[in-house]
């Protein structure tokens, strides 16, 4: 099938757009499943028209404030589990609904519903509205449906594949990951796959569309080595084409969870304590997420309770570092054509050539800091409002070889494969979990490592950022999830082979571990 | 649950079953939540909202899905039965999954748990305002001159379910949950703003904490860190304050699911009966607590539940088994998770504790780290207090603890008489020897 561009796609069901013989609402969810990659869905499915929007935003604004939105959104998402060998539980899950916020300074009324009546959506903007007092505030007379990008182009969307084309993929995994170590004891595999299809319109204008496809492929391994057991895996995942999980990932995706897996029977805890810290190119940037990025997000900053607050225009970190929250990186999980705001997806440069140069931006705090909006703007679901949040983050690559950097290190740890990163915003404070490594000695890796924390400092560890390699690579994943403020939003990272000359790292130093 | 949605459920299982399914279970799920922010002594966020769900499983030719949908109109819920067990039809047989027995729905407790406060329908707006405002207003004058920010946020949720099984399972049940989050931040030297933080929550509103008490705690948390620094890699004894004490049990109890077991991701697999901690480690799972965040007469697969001893004096005593990972382990079903856990509370202060203890940390905040379920190592990032004979000698920042669960429970050498009463795991501060403190 030749690929459909998302600006052909536009242009052809816009066209169509004006013949509407799908009886508004009453439709029902899943017929209207192969409907969602059409432009105008929630008019023709819901009924959801701009006349009927003026009138929920001119609810929401009854009582004044500066803004007010509606965010609509329906998505259709499925996972799959393969466990001892056959692909045997298959959960779904419909998320349906329209959430309208009015904005007043940094005050926000919000309400949701499930229900797209309009009584019921009429409701939900009088809970908006009741966070002010004042004058009624009139919404734009027309919607504007701004440029967006292209950013995750699939053929065929996912969710179209009906469920026993997903099946051969994941026993073949199975099949696979046995065939790779006799060692393996057991495999799971989980597919996950989502359609989400959002409408946001905006009482200053905005009405724009966007088609989500999200999905990603995890497999863990549970291996036994004379009585000892480990456990492994790994993933892939973004807002792919079903035709990206070929025979050539099977293979990288099997070989990855094994090899990862049965590493672990060799590997030691490295001694406690600061020691150079060495972290290797891609999935590692999780620790630019959670040690600087979290820390840029402009609302902490507007409340001057993160630790960049007073950092704007000041070095950082050393020239050669500069890092980038970008939103428009073809098919990786944090891009966005428009973000849940209605601004279209940008590249928004954090720390150039080591001088902190901005900060990540919603609507509310590009107000308050009075810059354009970055299209940070993000949300878990129509049931959250949306806060400043990261999309892909990571720093550009140095000139060094990745072999270089290791060179530097007498005593100390390069860090593979993480998870279960957290930050304390205002101490700058943060904590990574390392689940794979090596130990360095002189310049050489001398053993695996596995299971560790490293603590340190934001700020701190930006200025220790001591050398960067030519190879930055992204996570490739799908299943990584940024939680804040009790929701979770779909993020990627990246990350060059960089130096950091000392962080705390929290192994116990025996060897074999202490198990 | 009102009467026209208890039909509805019936509803649902008779087209489920007409359309092909052997057997299925329904629940819908109702719940209204009220969320208020205060910052800077005004409403930061309102939200309210009101939601439905139902969830289907469906068991089709010893094949099994299950289904959420939010849309609970017939025609639409007609459409969602006919494409689930279409889907359904596609997976593979398992031949493990199925209902239970229905012999083992029976002897559900009558008793009232009080777990809905009759006073939640007439908790109104303005009431909502002044609890969250009062509290904000008391973290504000209790922050003194190096505050920040105060931002104090209260929930309340009222939640009601139904389920319904084709084997003669039935059940309901509804509850309030108010809760408060707040936290409370302030100037150190330079650029650092440690934070104070607190959540706490109740099922009736006269249980739920004073305004004052939880500024009290939330700024206490800031100022103890003020001037935080790390010290050097050392053993030394910890004391893990009551409200942090979840965050390394709930390592300990992944590894006790029927699922970890059976998947051979447990490093408790055949411990059952054998010494994996201290004689002093009792730990109890209580579904039947009155007021109990986490009580429930009925479990996930509709057993009735009842109270059990999982740790006693040191010995595992039991696993989290629920129906189907009982079938593939061969072995009687438990209970699928956690209700109320209660570790019995010794019986002096962290204070005098502290005071006989010599040199050690009080662990005040535990930051990012994990657990492996199948080994048992973990290893946590932490602040807190380093203390001498009670006396505190500086707060510390920026360090970690690492250890093995099978030899960590070991360790503990007393357990403090403060049970963290806010949670559904009411654990209190416990003490532990010999742990390796990383840092500088």
């Amino acid at each position: 099938m030749k690929p459909l561009t998302r600006r052909k796609f536009i242009s052809r069901t816009a066209s169509a757009g004006g013949v509407l013989l799908i009886p508004p609402y009453l439709s029902g969810c899943l017929s209207s499943q192969n409907n969602m990659g059409k432009s105008g869905y929630f008019e023709t499915e819901f009924g959801i028209h701009e006349k009927l929007c003026r009138k929920l935003l001119e609810t929401a604004l009854s009582k004044g404030g500066n803004f007010a939105d509606l965010y609509f959104e329906h998505t259709i998402s499925g996972v799959l589990v393969l466990e001892d060998g056959k692909v045997n539980q298959s959960y779904g899950n419909i998320n349906l609904g329209v959430g309208i916020r009015t904005v007043k300074d940094d005050q926000v009324g919000y309400g949701f519903t499930q229900v797209l009546t309009e009584e019921s959506m009429l409701s939900a903007a009088r809970t908006a509205a009741s966070l002010v007092n004042a004058s009624a505030v009139p919404p734009e007379d027309q919607f504007i449906t701004p440029e967006i990008g292209d950013y995750y182009p699939v053929s065929t969307y996912f969710n179209e594949f009906p469920v026993s084309s997903k099946l051969p993929i994941m026993q073949d995994i199975n099949e696979k990951c046995f065939a790779l170590s006799e060692l393996v004891r057991k495999v799971t595999v989980v597919f996950q796959d989502e359609m989400k299809r959002i409408m946001v319109v905006t009482s200053d204008g905005v009405k724009a569309e966007d088609l989500i496809p999200g999905n990603f492929c995890y497999t863990s391994v549970i291996a036994e080595k004379e009585g000892k057991m480990e456990s492994g895996g790994w993933e892939f995942g973004g807002h792919r084409d079903f035709s990206w999980y070929d025979p050539d990932l099977v293979e990288k995706l099997s070989h990855e969870s094994v090899q990862r897996t049965l590493i672990k029977f060799d590997a030691i805890q490295p001694p406690a304590g600061e020691m150079p810290v060495v972290l290797g190119s891609g999935i590692t940037g999780v620790l630019l997420h959670e040690a600087i990025g979290h820390g840029m997000e402009a609302d902490f900053n507007r409340k001057n309770i993160s630790v960049y607050s007073t950092m704007i225009g000041k070095k950082v970190a050393e020239p050669f570092v500069t890092i980038i929250d970008d939103g428009t990186i073809p098919n990786l999980s944090g891009s966005i054509n428009v973000d849940d705001e209605g601004t279209p997806g940008k590249k928004t440069i954090l720390v150039e050539d080591g001088i902190l140069t901005g900060y990540l931006h919603d609507k509310i705090s590009a107000r308050y800091y009075n810059v354009e909006p970055t299209g940070n703007g993000r949300r878990q679901s129509y049931e959250y409002m949306p806060f400043p949040r990261m999309r892909n983050t990571f720093m550009m690559p140095g000139e060094a070889t990745p072999d270089d950097v290791i060179k530097q290190v007498k005593n100390g740890i390069y860090v593979q494969d993480v998870s279960n990163g957290e930050v304390f915003i205002g101490q700058g404070d943060f904590s990574f979990y390392v689940s794979q490594g090596y130990r360095i000695e002189n310049g050489k890796f001398t053993a695996p490592i596995k299971d560790i924390n490293i603590m340190g400092n934001g700020p701190k560890m930006l200025e220790n950022i001591t050398m960067a390699a030519n190879d930055l690579s992204m996570y490739q994943g799908g299943a990584g999830f940024c939680g804040k403020e009790n929701q979770g939003v779909k993020v990627s990272f990246g990350l060059p082979t960089c130096l950091v000359k000392s962080m705390t790292v929290g192994g116990t130093g025996q060897k074999g571990g202490v198990s | 649950m009102n009467q026209e949605m208890k039909n509805l459920c019936k509803w649902v299982i008779n087209n489920t079953e007409k359309n092909g399914a052997n057997q299925c279970k329904a629940s819908i799920v109702t719940t209204r939540d009220v969320n208020i922010r205060y910052r800077e002594e005004k409403p930061e966020i309102i939200k309210e909202a009101t939601t439905q769900g139902l969830s289907l499983e469906v068991y089709v030719d010893g094949k099994y899905s299950a289904q959420n949908t939010p849309d609970l109109r017939k025609k639409s819920l007609g459409n969602f039965i006919i494409k689930a067990i279409g889907n359904t039809r596609y997976l593979e047989e398992d031949s493990y999954r199925y209902l239970p027995d229905a012999k083992y729905y029976e002897g559900r407790s009558e008793i009232d748990l009080q777990i809905m406060d009759p006073v939640y329908q007439e908790f109104s707006a303005e009431q909502r305002h002044g609890l969250v405002r009062d509290i904000e207003k008391a973290c504000i004058e209790k922050g003194g001159n190096k505050l920040i920010s105060a931002q104090a946020e209260i929930s309340d949720r009222f939640t009601e379910i139904y389920t319904l099984s084709n084997n003669g399972f039935e059940g309901e049940a509804s509850g309030t949950r108010f809760g408060a989050e707040v936290s409370v931040t302030i100037q150190d030297e330079g650029d650092r703003k440690p934070e104070g933080f607190i959540y706490v929550s109740s099922r009736m509103l006269d249980d739920f904490p004073d305004p004052e008490k939880i500024a009290d705690l939330v700024t206490r948390d800031a100022y103890q860190q003020l001037g935080s620094k790390k010290i050097k890699t050392e053993k030394l004894q910890v004391i893990i304050q009551n409200r942090n004490t979840a965050r390394i049990l709930s390592g300990l109890l992944s590894a006790m699911n029927g699922q970890n077991l059976q998947q051979k991701s447990s490093f408790l697999l055949d411990k059952k009966d054998q010494i994996i901690g201290n004689k002093q480690f009792m730990l109890i799972d209580n579904p039947l607590i009155i007021r109990g965040l986490g009580s429930r007469l009925f479990d996930s697969d509709g057993f009735p539940c009842k109270q059990r001893t999982m740790i006693d004096e040191g010995i595992l005593r039991e696993y989290y088994i629920n129906w189907y990972y009982s079938r593939k382990l061969d072995c009687e079903p438990t209970t699928g998770g956690s209700s109320n856990l209660i570790i019995p509370p010794g019986n002096r202060s962290v204070e005098e504790i502290m005071k006989d203890l010599g040199r050690g940390i009080l662990i005040t905040g535990i930051i990012g780290g994990n657990s492996n379920s199948t080994t048992g190592d973990f290893s946590l990032g932490i602040f807190g207090q380093l203390f001498d004979h009670g006396n505190i000698i500086q707060p510390v920042a920026e360090m970690n603890i690492a250890d093995n669960h099978l030899l960590f429970w070991n360790k503990l050498t007393e357990i403090a008489n403060d049970p963290w009463k806010f949670s559904s795991w009411q654990l209190p501060s416990l003490v532990f020897k010999d742990i390796v403190v990383s840092g500088a």
